[in-house]
């Protein structure tokens, strides 16, 4: 996987956790538990360097998807894309498209096999 | 919330998650003893993801709650399937729990990204509420086996 690459699922992981955090309802529960969640700032810091290491084009391709979608970069397990569960052509796996990020033709995410 | 079955619960709990005598002393080094033994188990395809996540997930607020007790946890996209992971420290270690006292043990619950919050919160709640109770909390500072662990967390009169 190249590093670009690693640098959006990252980026993934983080905006899933944030937006979590911004969800009343998550973060009501989460605080009835016990947990203390008081550094969202820490965790937006963190996404901007995230955002600034990535290369641009991807980043805005990725912004884009965020707009519709809480996963826009998902791995493949199985031959489905698991955003929306279309089978995925045989040709996503063959040995040139491994190391690429692909898109899914029926919903748009950001797909890779890990 | 909708509360979950005992059973239920334990039934997350693999014998190959459990470590019961952690090497780590320190709160970083713990997060990646406990990230490298779900790769080893195959849990998960990427450990640097995990402890990033882990990491930033401490920085949102420590998820050591005190009375020795840690409950880190989040989502990811390389989390295979909702993974619980059971750890003990014998001596405790510094976790920046909220009471400020060392944690001995760990619940570590992980839930891949295109499942919903509600997977893993209803986990972390029925756990928390299970181990309020001092003897069962003593009991599982003790344990070093998993038909042990397995007796303590289904024990009702615990
Ligand atoms: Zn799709």
């Amino acid at each position: 996987m190249r590093d670009e690459h690693r640098l959006l699922i990252a980026l993934q992981d983080l905006d899933i956790m944030i937006k979590e955090v911004k969800d009343k309802a998550t973060s009501k529960e989460l605080q009835s538990l016990g947990f203390k969640l008081t550094g969202l700032s820490e965790l937006q810091e963190a996404r901007e360097k995230l955002a600034k290491k990535t290369p641009k084009g991807l980043l805005q391709r990725y912004e884009k998807l965020t707009e519709h979608f809480t996963v826009a970069i998902l791995p493949v397990t199985g031959n489905l894309c698991l955003g929306c569960f279309v089978k995925l052509p045989t040709s996503f796996f063959s040995a040139v498209s491994r190391n690429e990020l692909q898109t899914c033709e029926n919903c748009g995410r950001l797909l890779y096999i890990p | 919330m909708k509360s979950m079955e005992a059973s239920k619960l334990i039934s997350f709990f693999e014998e190959d998650l459990c470590i019961f005598h952690l090497r780590s002393r320190k709160k970083m080094s713990v997060l990646t003893e406990i990230v490298h033994h779900l790769a080893v188990n195959n849990k998960i395809s990427d450990e640097h993801f995990i402890i990033e996540m882990l990491k930033n997930r401490e920085s949102l607020g420590s998820t050591g709650l005190g009375n020795g007790v840690a409950f880190p946890h989040g989502r990811s996209l390389a989390i295979k399937e909702l993974s619980v992971l059971f750890a003990r420290s014998a001596s405790g270690l510094d976790f920046d729990a909220l009471d400020g006292k060392p944690t001995k043990i760990f619940f570590l619950i992980l839930a891949p990204s295109d499942k919903g919050s509600e997977t893993y919160l209803a986990i972390l709640s029925e756990l928390i509420g299970l181990i309020q109770k001092p003897a069962k909390l003593k009991n599982l500072f003790e344990v070093t086996d998993y038909q042990a662990l397995v007796k303590i967390l289904e024990d009702k009169d615990l």
